[in-house]
Protein backbone atom coordinates (compact mmCIF):
# COMPACT_ATOMS: atom_id res chain seq x y z
CA UNK A 1 0.00 0.00 0.00
CA UNK A 2 1.14 3.45 -0.84
CA UNK A 3 -0.16 5.56 2.01
CA UNK A 4 2.25 8.01 3.62
CA UNK A 5 -0.25 10.29 5.33
CA UNK A 6 -1.07 10.77 9.00
CA UNK A 7 -3.89 8.96 10.77
CA UNK A 8 -5.60 10.17 13.94
CA UNK A 9 -7.10 7.40 16.06
CA UNK A 10 -9.87 8.52 18.41
CA UNK A 11 -10.99 5.96 20.98
CA UNK A 12 -11.52 6.23 24.74
CA UNK A 13 -10.01 2.77 25.27
CA UNK A 14 -6.21 2.66 25.30
CA UNK A 15 -6.06 -1.01 24.29
CA UNK A 16 -8.04 -0.30 21.14
CA UNK A 17 -5.76 2.62 20.23
CA UNK A 18 -2.73 0.41 20.76
CA UNK A 19 -4.26 -2.50 18.83
CA UNK A 20 -5.29 -0.36 15.87
CA UNK A 21 -1.90 1.40 15.84
CA UNK A 22 -0.17 -1.99 15.51
CA UNK A 23 -2.55 -3.01 12.74
CA UNK A 24 -1.84 0.24 10.90
CA UNK A 25 1.87 -0.31 11.31
CA UNK A 26 1.47 -3.84 9.90
CA UNK A 27 -0.01 -2.42 6.69
CA UNK A 28 2.72 0.17 6.43
CA UNK A 29 1.17 3.23 8.05
CA UNK A 30 3.86 4.90 10.16
CA UNK A 31 2.36 8.24 11.16
CA UNK A 32 -0.26 7.59 13.78
CA UNK A 33 -1.50 10.05 16.41
CA UNK A 34 -3.92 9.17 19.20
CA UNK A 35 -6.73 11.03 20.97
CA UNK A 36 -8.73 9.59 23.83
CA UNK A 37 -11.91 11.66 23.56
CA UNK A 38 -13.89 13.85 21.21
CA UNK A 39 -12.65 17.20 22.54
CA UNK A 40 -9.03 16.10 22.29
CA UNK A 41 -9.72 14.82 18.77
CA UNK A 42 -11.00 18.24 17.64
CA UNK A 43 -7.96 20.03 19.09
CA UNK A 44 -5.51 17.53 17.63
CA UNK A 45 -7.24 17.64 14.25
CA UNK A 46 -6.85 21.40 14.03
CA UNK A 47 -3.24 21.22 15.18
CA UNK A 48 -1.90 18.45 12.91
CA UNK A 49 -4.54 18.27 10.14
CA UNK A 50 -4.37 14.47 9.66
CA UNK A 51 -5.32 12.78 6.37
CA UNK A 52 -7.60 10.24 7.99
CA UNK A 53 -9.51 10.01 11.28
CA UNK A 54 -10.41 6.62 12.75
CA UNK A 55 -13.29 7.47 15.03
CA UNK A 56 -14.83 5.32 17.75
CA UNK A 57 -18.63 5.51 17.79
CA UNK A 58 -19.23 4.81 21.43
CA UNK A 59 -17.42 7.29 23.71
CA UNK A 60 -18.49 8.97 26.94
CA UNK A 61 -19.34 12.69 26.89
CA UNK A 62 -18.92 13.51 23.21
CA UNK A 63 -19.73 10.39 21.20
CA UNK A 64 -18.39 9.55 17.75
CA UNK A 65 -21.39 10.93 15.90
CA UNK A 66 -21.16 14.29 17.68
CA UNK A 67 -17.38 14.39 17.16
CA UNK A 68 -17.86 13.61 13.47
CA UNK A 69 -20.41 16.42 13.14
CA UNK A 70 -17.96 18.89 14.70
CA UNK A 71 -15.03 17.62 12.61
CA UNK A 72 -17.10 18.11 9.46
CA UNK A 73 -17.94 21.63 10.60
CA UNK A 74 -14.23 22.40 10.97
CA UNK A 75 -13.26 20.64 7.73
CA UNK A 76 -16.00 19.46 5.36
CA UNK A 77 -13.42 17.32 3.50
CA UNK A 78 -12.36 15.46 6.65
CA UNK A 79 -11.90 11.76 5.78
CA UNK A 80 -13.33 9.70 8.65
CA UNK A 81 -13.66 5.95 9.14
CA UNK A 82 -15.89 4.90 12.03
CA UNK A 83 -14.75 2.24 14.49
CA UNK A 84 -17.69 0.18 15.74
CA UNK A 85 -18.10 -2.98 17.74
CA UNK A 86 -21.20 -5.09 17.10
CA UNK A 87 -22.37 -3.28 13.99
CA UNK A 88 -25.12 -1.00 15.09
CA UNK A 89 -26.78 -0.33 11.77
CA UNK A 90 -28.62 2.84 12.67
CA UNK A 91 -25.54 4.49 14.17
CA UNK A 92 -23.43 3.47 11.19
CA UNK A 93 -26.04 4.81 8.78
CA UNK A 94 -26.15 8.07 10.71
CA UNK A 95 -22.36 8.37 10.48
CA UNK A 96 -22.34 7.66 6.74
CA UNK A 97 -25.05 10.28 6.23
CA UNK A 98 -22.90 12.78 8.12
CA UNK A 99 -20.11 12.08 5.64
CA UNK A 100 -18.05 9.27 7.18
CA UNK A 101 -16.31 7.33 4.40
CA UNK A 102 -16.61 3.85 5.85
CA UNK A 103 -16.86 1.86 9.05
CA UNK A 104 -14.75 -0.92 10.50
CA UNK A 105 -15.69 -3.53 13.09
CA UNK A 106 -12.98 -3.55 15.72
CA UNK A 107 -14.11 -6.84 17.30
CA UNK A 108 -13.14 -8.87 14.24
CA UNK A 109 -9.78 -10.68 13.77
CA UNK A 110 -6.90 -8.33 13.08
CA UNK A 111 -6.39 -9.65 9.55
CA UNK A 112 -9.90 -8.55 8.66
CA UNK A 113 -9.41 -5.13 10.22
CA UNK A 114 -6.08 -4.76 8.43
CA UNK A 115 -7.62 -5.70 5.09
CA UNK A 116 -10.59 -3.39 5.53
CA UNK A 117 -8.30 -0.48 6.45
CA UNK A 118 -5.86 -1.17 3.61
CA UNK A 119 -8.70 -1.44 1.08
CA UNK A 120 -10.33 1.79 2.23
CA UNK A 121 -7.05 3.71 2.34
CA UNK A 122 -5.77 2.50 -1.03
CA UNK A 123 -9.12 3.13 -2.71
CA UNK A 124 -9.09 6.70 -1.45
CA UNK A 125 -5.41 7.64 -1.49
CA UNK A 126 -3.45 5.42 -3.88
CA UNK A 127 -4.68 7.45 -6.83
CA UNK A 128 -1.37 9.30 -6.74
CA UNK A 129 -1.67 12.19 -4.32
CA UNK A 130 -2.89 12.41 -0.78
CA UNK A 131 -6.27 13.97 -1.24
CA UNK A 132 -9.25 11.64 -1.21
CA UNK A 133 -10.03 10.35 -4.70
CA UNK A 134 -13.70 11.16 -4.36
CA UNK B 1 -59.41 -31.19 60.54
CA UNK B 2 -61.38 -28.52 58.75
CA UNK B 3 -60.67 -26.04 61.50
CA UNK B 4 -56.95 -26.60 61.20
CA UNK B 5 -56.97 -24.97 57.74
CA UNK B 6 -56.07 -21.36 58.09
CA UNK B 7 -58.87 -19.24 56.73
CA UNK B 8 -57.79 -16.08 58.45
CA UNK B 9 -55.70 -14.63 55.64
CA UNK B 10 -58.33 -15.62 53.10
CA UNK B 11 -61.14 -14.08 55.06
CA UNK B 12 -59.23 -10.88 55.57
CA UNK B 13 -57.42 -10.70 52.31
CA UNK B 14 -59.81 -11.55 49.53
CA UNK B 15 -62.77 -13.24 51.13
CA UNK B 16 -65.41 -11.36 49.14
CA UNK B 17 -68.36 -13.45 48.05
CA UNK B 18 -71.10 -12.37 45.66
CA UNK B 19 -74.43 -14.25 45.90
CA UNK B 20 -77.02 -13.87 43.14
CA UNK B 21 -80.40 -15.42 43.86
CA UNK B 22 -83.97 -14.15 43.42
CA UNK B 23 -84.97 -16.03 46.57
CA UNK B 24 -84.19 -13.74 49.53
CA UNK B 25 -84.33 -16.70 51.89
CA UNK B 26 -81.48 -18.50 50.11
CA UNK B 27 -79.38 -15.35 50.29
CA UNK B 28 -80.12 -14.93 53.96
CA UNK B 29 -79.13 -18.54 54.78
CA UNK B 30 -75.92 -18.46 52.73
CA UNK B 31 -74.96 -15.00 53.99
CA UNK B 32 -75.47 -16.20 57.56
CA UNK B 33 -73.19 -19.21 57.07
CA UNK B 34 -70.50 -17.22 55.28
CA UNK B 35 -70.46 -14.16 57.54
CA UNK B 36 -69.87 -16.42 60.53
CA UNK B 37 -66.75 -17.63 58.73
CA UNK B 38 -65.55 -14.07 58.35
CA UNK B 39 -66.29 -13.57 54.65
CA UNK B 40 -67.62 -10.30 53.27
CA UNK B 41 -70.92 -11.04 51.51
CA UNK B 42 -72.55 -9.05 48.68
CA UNK B 43 -75.84 -9.91 46.99
CA UNK B 44 -77.96 -9.37 43.90
CA UNK B 45 -81.43 -10.64 43.00
CA UNK B 46 -81.05 -10.81 39.20
CA UNK B 47 -78.30 -11.78 36.74
CA UNK B 48 -78.00 -8.22 35.42
CA UNK B 49 -77.57 -6.83 38.94
CA UNK B 50 -74.99 -9.55 39.65
CA UNK B 51 -72.91 -8.41 36.66
CA UNK B 52 -73.03 -4.79 37.87
CA UNK B 53 -72.24 -5.81 41.44
CA UNK B 54 -69.33 -7.97 40.24
CA UNK B 55 -67.75 -5.00 38.48
CA UNK B 56 -68.18 -2.93 41.62
CA UNK B 57 -66.85 -5.28 44.32
CA UNK B 58 -64.59 -7.66 42.34
CA UNK B 59 -65.51 -10.70 44.45
CA UNK B 60 -63.30 -13.75 44.94
CA UNK B 61 -66.13 -16.25 44.53
CA UNK B 62 -69.55 -15.96 42.87
CA UNK B 63 -72.56 -18.07 43.92
CA UNK B 64 -75.18 -18.11 41.14
CA UNK B 65 -78.73 -19.37 41.29
CA UNK B 66 -79.77 -21.05 38.03
CA UNK B 67 -83.34 -19.76 37.70
CA UNK B 68 -83.63 -16.01 37.95
CA UNK B 69 -85.84 -13.47 36.22
CA UNK B 70 -84.10 -11.82 33.25
CA UNK B 71 -80.89 -13.58 32.25
CA UNK B 72 -80.50 -16.89 34.06
CA UNK B 73 -77.47 -18.11 36.02
CA UNK B 74 -75.86 -19.88 33.04
CA UNK B 75 -76.01 -16.75 30.89
CA UNK B 76 -74.72 -14.61 33.75
CA UNK B 77 -71.81 -17.00 34.12
CA UNK B 78 -71.03 -16.95 30.38
CA UNK B 79 -71.02 -13.14 30.38
CA UNK B 80 -68.71 -13.01 33.38
CA UNK B 81 -66.29 -15.45 31.70
CA UNK B 82 -66.46 -13.49 28.47
CA UNK B 83 -65.75 -10.19 30.16
CA UNK B 84 -63.12 -11.21 32.71
CA UNK B 85 -61.65 -14.33 31.01
CA UNK B 86 -58.79 -15.78 33.07
CA UNK B 87 -59.19 -13.14 35.76
CA UNK B 88 -62.81 -14.15 36.46
CA UNK B 89 -63.53 -15.37 39.99
CA UNK B 90 -64.68 -19.01 40.28
CA UNK B 91 -68.45 -19.39 39.80
CA UNK B 92 -70.39 -21.91 41.90
CA UNK B 93 -73.97 -22.73 40.92
CA UNK B 94 -76.80 -23.10 43.41
CA UNK B 95 -78.85 -26.08 42.21
CA UNK B 96 -81.74 -28.12 43.39
CA UNK B 97 -80.67 -31.40 44.96
CA UNK B 98 -80.00 -34.15 42.41
CA UNK B 99 -80.68 -31.96 39.40
CA UNK B 100 -77.82 -33.36 37.36
CA UNK B 101 -78.94 -31.54 34.17
CA UNK B 102 -78.40 -28.19 35.91
CA UNK B 103 -75.07 -29.37 37.28
CA UNK B 104 -73.82 -30.37 33.82
CA UNK B 105 -75.16 -27.18 32.19
CA UNK B 106 -73.54 -25.11 34.94
CA UNK B 107 -70.16 -26.74 34.54
CA UNK B 108 -70.25 -26.32 30.75
CA UNK B 109 -71.20 -22.63 31.16
CA UNK B 110 -67.91 -22.16 33.00
CA UNK B 111 -68.85 -22.94 36.59
CA UNK B 112 -66.31 -24.75 38.76
CA UNK B 113 -68.70 -26.39 41.23
CA UNK B 114 -72.28 -26.50 42.53
CA UNK B 115 -74.03 -26.23 45.89
CA UNK B 116 -77.15 -28.37 46.24
CA UNK B 117 -80.17 -26.99 48.10
CA UNK B 118 -81.03 -27.37 50.92
CA UNK B 119 -77.67 -26.07 52.13
CA UNK B 120 -75.44 -28.03 54.45
CA UNK B 121 -73.42 -25.30 56.23
CA UNK B 122 -70.26 -27.43 56.54
CA UNK B 123 -70.39 -28.35 52.87
CA UNK B 124 -70.93 -24.73 51.82
CA UNK B 125 -67.96 -23.56 53.87
CA UNK B 126 -65.70 -26.42 52.74
CA UNK B 127 -66.41 -25.96 49.04
CA UNK B 128 -66.01 -22.21 49.13
CA UNK B 129 -62.81 -22.47 51.10
CA UNK B 130 -61.41 -24.93 48.56
CA UNK B 131 -62.18 -22.65 45.65
CA UNK B 132 -60.81 -19.59 47.40
CA UNK B 133 -57.59 -21.43 48.08
CA UNK B 134 -57.49 -22.63 44.50
CA UNK B 135 -58.02 -19.16 43.24
CA UNK B 136 -55.33 -17.79 45.50
CA UNK B 137 -52.89 -20.42 44.25
CA UNK B 138 -53.69 -19.64 40.63
CA UNK B 139 -53.21 -15.92 41.27
CA UNK B 140 -49.95 -16.66 43.07
CA UNK B 141 -48.81 -18.83 40.18
CA UNK B 142 -49.64 -16.12 37.67
CA UNK B 143 -47.73 -13.61 39.75
CA UNK B 144 -44.70 -15.93 39.91
CA UNK B 145 -44.79 -16.65 36.18
CA UNK B 146 -44.86 -12.91 35.48
CA UNK B 147 -42.03 -12.36 37.93
CA UNK B 148 -39.99 -15.15 36.34
CA UNK B 149 -40.49 -13.87 32.86
CA UNK B 150 -39.45 -10.38 34.01
CA UNK B 151 -36.39 -11.86 35.71
CA UNK B 152 -35.59 -13.85 32.60
CA UNK B 153 -35.66 -10.85 30.32
CA UNK B 154 -33.57 -8.90 32.84
CA UNK B 155 -31.09 -11.78 32.74
CA UNK B 156 -30.99 -11.66 28.95
CA UNK B 157 -30.50 -7.91 28.96
CA UNK B 158 -27.70 -8.23 31.47
CA UNK B 159 -26.12 -11.13 29.61
CA UNK B 160 -26.25 -9.15 26.39
CA UNK B 161 -24.76 -6.06 28.00
CA UNK B 162 -22.00 -7.95 29.76
CA UNK B 163 -21.09 -9.95 26.68
CA UNK B 164 -21.16 -6.82 24.57
CA UNK B 165 -18.85 -4.92 26.91
CA UNK B 166 -16.46 -7.87 27.19
CA UNK B 167 -16.04 -8.31 23.46
CA UNK B 168 -13.90 -5.27 22.68
CA UNK B 169 -11.25 -5.74 25.35
CA UNK B 170 -11.12 -9.47 24.61
CA UNK B 171 -10.71 -8.88 20.91
CA UNK B 172 -7.88 -6.46 21.73
CA UNK B 173 -6.16 -8.91 24.07
CA UNK B 174 -6.34 -11.60 21.43
CA UNK B 175 -5.09 -9.26 18.71
CA UNK B 176 -2.28 -7.80 20.81
CA UNK B 177 -1.18 -11.31 21.79
CA UNK B 178 -1.10 -12.19 18.09
CA UNK B 179 1.17 -9.25 17.38
CA UNK B 180 3.54 -10.42 20.11
CA UNK B 181 3.37 -14.06 19.03
CA UNK B 182 4.02 -13.28 15.39
CA UNK B 183 7.13 -11.29 16.28
CA UNK B 184 5.74 -8.04 14.84
CA UNK B 185 7.15 -6.09 17.76
CA UNK B 186 10.41 -7.98 18.08
CA UNK B 187 11.65 -11.54 18.61
CA UNK B 188 10.55 -13.57 21.64
CA UNK B 189 12.34 -16.27 23.60
CA UNK B 190 10.82 -19.75 23.59
CA UNK B 191 9.39 -19.22 27.10
CA UNK B 192 7.92 -15.86 26.17
CA UNK B 193 6.41 -17.34 23.04
CA UNK B 194 4.85 -20.12 25.10
CA UNK B 195 3.24 -17.61 27.48
CA UNK B 196 1.95 -15.41 24.71
CA UNK B 197 0.50 -18.42 22.90
CA UNK B 198 -1.31 -19.36 26.10
CA UNK B 199 -2.70 -15.83 26.47
CA UNK B 200 -3.82 -15.91 22.86
CA UNK B 201 -5.52 -19.28 23.25
CA UNK B 202 -7.28 -18.29 26.46
CA UNK B 203 -8.55 -15.00 25.04
CA UNK B 204 -9.74 -16.80 21.92
CA UNK B 205 -11.81 -19.33 23.87
CA UNK B 206 -13.20 -16.57 26.09
CA UNK B 207 -14.17 -14.60 23.01
CA UNK B 208 -15.92 -17.68 21.62
CA UNK B 209 -17.80 -18.08 24.88
CA UNK B 210 -18.79 -14.42 24.97
CA UNK B 211 -19.98 -14.62 21.37
CA UNK B 212 -22.10 -17.65 22.15
CA UNK B 213 -23.55 -15.98 25.26
CA UNK B 214 -24.41 -13.00 23.13
CA UNK B 215 -26.11 -15.29 20.61
CA UNK B 216 -28.14 -16.91 23.38
CA UNK B 217 -29.12 -13.54 24.82
CA UNK B 218 -30.16 -12.30 21.39
CA UNK B 219 -32.11 -15.44 20.62
CA UNK B 220 -33.84 -15.56 24.00
CA UNK B 221 -34.81 -11.93 23.78
CA UNK B 222 -36.70 -12.98 20.65
CA UNK B 223 -34.38 -11.00 18.45
CA UNK B 224 -33.29 -13.91 16.26
CA UNK B 225 -34.51 -12.93 12.83
CA UNK B 226 -33.73 -15.01 9.80
CA UNK B 227 -33.76 -13.30 6.45
CA UNK B 228 -34.36 -15.97 3.82
CA UNK B 229 -32.64 -15.61 0.47
CA UNK B 230 -31.83 -18.03 -2.36
CA UNK B 231 -28.48 -19.65 -1.72
CA UNK B 232 -26.50 -22.71 -2.74
CA UNK B 233 -26.30 -24.89 0.35
CA UNK B 234 -23.56 -27.02 -1.23
CA UNK B 235 -21.36 -24.00 -1.80
CA UNK B 236 -21.93 -22.78 1.76
CA UNK B 237 -20.99 -26.17 3.20
CA UNK B 238 -17.98 -26.50 0.90
CA UNK B 239 -16.58 -23.21 2.26
CA UNK B 240 -17.07 -24.33 5.86
CA UNK B 241 -15.51 -27.72 5.10
CA UNK B 242 -12.45 -25.98 3.70
CA UNK B 243 -12.00 -23.81 6.80
CA UNK B 244 -12.74 -26.65 9.23
CA UNK B 245 -10.09 -28.75 7.51
CA UNK B 246 -7.42 -26.28 8.63
CA UNK B 247 -8.25 -27.00 12.29
CA UNK B 248 -8.86 -30.69 11.58
CA UNK B 249 -5.43 -31.10 10.01
CA UNK B 250 -3.88 -30.28 13.39
CA UNK B 251 -5.22 -33.57 14.70
CA UNK B 252 -4.76 -35.46 11.48
CA UNK B 253 -8.50 -35.60 10.85
CA UNK B 254 -10.13 -35.06 7.48
CA UNK B 255 -13.45 -33.44 6.64
CA UNK B 256 -15.00 -34.37 3.31
CA UNK B 257 -18.11 -33.21 1.50
CA UNK B 258 -19.63 -35.77 -0.84
CA UNK B 259 -20.19 -34.65 -4.41
CA UNK B 260 -23.58 -33.11 -5.13
CA UNK B 261 -25.40 -30.99 -7.70
CA UNK B 262 -26.00 -27.34 -6.83
CA UNK B 263 -28.56 -27.28 -4.00
CA UNK B 264 -30.64 -24.14 -4.14
CA UNK B 265 -32.35 -23.42 -0.84
CA UNK B 266 -34.13 -20.54 0.90
CA UNK B 267 -32.00 -19.82 3.99
CA UNK B 268 -30.33 -17.09 5.97
CA UNK B 269 -26.78 -17.86 4.79
CA UNK B 270 -24.92 -16.21 7.70
CA UNK B 271 -27.08 -17.94 10.33
CA UNK B 272 -27.00 -21.29 8.54
CA UNK B 273 -23.23 -21.01 8.20
CA UNK B 274 -23.09 -20.80 12.00
CA UNK B 275 -24.99 -24.12 12.20
CA UNK B 276 -22.78 -25.80 9.59
CA UNK B 277 -19.56 -24.54 11.22
CA UNK B 278 -20.75 -25.76 14.57
CA UNK B 279 -21.70 -29.25 13.41
CA UNK B 280 -18.47 -29.67 11.47
CA UNK B 281 -16.19 -28.42 14.23
CA UNK B 282 -18.08 -30.52 16.79
CA UNK B 283 -17.56 -33.59 14.64
CA UNK B 284 -13.85 -32.83 14.45
CA UNK B 285 -13.69 -32.14 18.20
CA UNK B 286 -15.06 -35.57 19.10
CA UNK B 287 -13.29 -37.53 16.36
CA UNK B 288 -10.31 -39.74 17.10
CA UNK B 289 -7.13 -38.52 15.37
CA UNK B 290 -6.73 -40.00 11.92
CA UNK B 291 -10.46 -40.38 11.31
CA UNK B 292 -12.72 -38.85 8.69
CA UNK B 293 -15.76 -36.58 9.10
CA UNK B 294 -18.19 -36.98 6.22
CA UNK B 295 -20.84 -34.46 5.25
CA UNK B 296 -23.46 -34.86 2.56
CA UNK B 297 -26.67 -33.31 1.29
CA UNK B 298 -29.80 -35.22 0.39
CA UNK B 299 -33.03 -33.97 -1.08
CA UNK B 300 -36.36 -35.61 -0.30
CA UNK B 301 -37.79 -37.34 -3.39
CA UNK B 302 -40.68 -34.88 -3.46
CA UNK B 303 -38.17 -32.01 -3.11
CA UNK B 304 -40.11 -30.67 -0.13
CA UNK B 305 -37.05 -30.74 2.13
CA UNK B 306 -33.29 -30.63 1.99
CA UNK B 307 -31.23 -32.53 4.51
CA UNK B 308 -27.66 -31.83 5.47
CA UNK B 309 -25.82 -34.52 7.46
CA UNK B 310 -22.51 -34.69 9.27
CA UNK B 311 -21.09 -38.08 10.29
CA UNK B 312 -18.13 -38.66 12.54
CA UNK B 313 -16.26 -41.72 13.74
CA UNK B 314 -16.20 -40.66 17.39
CA UNK B 315 -17.61 -42.37 20.48
CA UNK B 316 -21.23 -41.45 19.67
CA UNK B 317 -23.83 -39.98 22.03
CA UNK B 318 -24.47 -41.81 25.31
CA UNK B 319 -28.07 -43.03 25.14
CA UNK B 320 -29.09 -41.42 28.43
CA UNK B 321 -27.66 -38.03 27.44
CA UNK B 322 -29.43 -37.65 24.13
CA UNK B 323 -32.13 -35.43 25.66
CA UNK B 324 -29.53 -32.94 26.88
CA UNK B 325 -27.91 -32.51 23.51
CA UNK B 326 -29.72 -29.43 22.23
CA UNK B 327 -30.27 -27.66 25.55
CA UNK B 328 -28.46 -24.58 26.90
CA UNK B 329 -25.24 -25.22 28.83
CA UNK B 330 -25.46 -28.99 28.55
CA UNK B 331 -22.15 -30.67 28.16
CA UNK B 332 -22.08 -34.41 27.70
CA UNK B 333 -19.79 -36.82 29.49
CA UNK B 334 -18.01 -37.41 26.16
CA UNK B 335 -14.79 -35.41 25.97
CA UNK B 336 -13.19 -33.74 22.95
CA UNK B 337 -10.26 -35.83 21.73
CA UNK B 338 -7.58 -33.13 21.73
CA UNK B 339 -8.51 -31.06 24.79
CA UNK B 340 -10.75 -28.67 22.82
CA UNK B 341 -13.12 -26.45 24.75
CA UNK B 342 -16.89 -26.61 24.73
CA UNK B 343 -19.32 -24.08 26.14
CA UNK B 344 -22.36 -26.32 25.91
CA UNK B 345 -24.18 -23.61 24.00
CA UNK B 346 -23.29 -24.42 20.40
CA UNK B 347 -25.94 -27.04 19.70
CA UNK B 348 -28.61 -25.08 21.59
CA UNK B 349 -27.89 -22.14 19.29
CA UNK B 350 -27.96 -24.45 16.25
CA UNK B 351 -31.35 -25.76 17.27
CA UNK B 352 -32.76 -22.26 17.68
CA UNK B 353 -31.41 -21.14 14.31
CA UNK B 354 -32.73 -24.26 12.56
CA UNK B 355 -36.12 -23.83 14.23
CA UNK B 356 -36.23 -20.22 13.09
CA UNK B 357 -35.94 -21.71 9.58
CA UNK B 358 -38.86 -24.02 10.49
CA UNK B 359 -36.49 -26.94 10.14
CA UNK B 360 -35.46 -29.74 12.47
CA UNK B 361 -32.14 -30.88 13.88
CA UNK B 362 -31.55 -34.36 15.18
CA UNK B 363 -28.72 -36.66 16.15
CA UNK B 364 -28.36 -40.41 16.34
CA UNK B 365 -25.65 -43.00 16.71
CA UNK B 366 -24.51 -44.99 13.71
CA UNK B 367 -24.63 -48.81 13.81
CA UNK B 368 -20.89 -49.41 13.94
CA UNK B 369 -19.39 -46.27 15.47
CA UNK B 370 -19.75 -42.51 15.48
CA UNK B 371 -22.90 -40.47 15.13
CA UNK B 372 -24.76 -38.42 12.60
CA UNK B 373 -26.20 -34.95 13.02
CA UNK B 374 -28.94 -34.15 10.58
CA UNK B 375 -30.50 -30.79 9.72
CA UNK B 376 -33.66 -30.88 7.65
CA UNK B 377 -34.91 -27.69 6.05
CA UNK B 378 -38.35 -27.56 4.48
CA UNK B 379 -38.32 -26.02 1.01
CA UNK B 380 -41.35 -24.45 -0.61
CA UNK B 381 -42.21 -26.16 -3.89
Amino acid sequence: MNFTGTILIVDDEAHIRKFVTLILRSIGVANVVEASNGAEALQTYQRINPDVVLLDVNMPQMDGIETLRKLKAIDPDCFAIMLTSLANRSTVEQALELGASNYIRKDTPKEEIAKALADTLSAAFDAGDETPAA
Amino acid sequence: MEESLSTAPLAMDGGKILIADDDRLNIRILAGILKREGYAVFDADTGEKALARYAEVQPNVVLLDVMMPGIDGFETCRRLKQQYADKCAPVIFITAKNDSDDVVAGLSAGGVDYLPKPFNPKEVVARIRTHLQNQRLVAEQQRLVEQLSRANSAKNRFLGMAAHDLRNPLASIRGLAEFLRDGTVGPLSADQLDLVTTIHGASQSMLDLVNELLDVATIEAGELKVVLVDADLGELIAKSVMLTNIEAAKKNTRVVLQAHDPVKVRIDPAKMKQVIDNLLSNAVKYSPPGSTVTSFITRATDSAAVTFSVRDEGPGIPADERDKLFKDFSRLSVQPTAGEKSTGLGLAICRKIVEAHRGTIDAFNLPTRGCEFRVTLPQPA
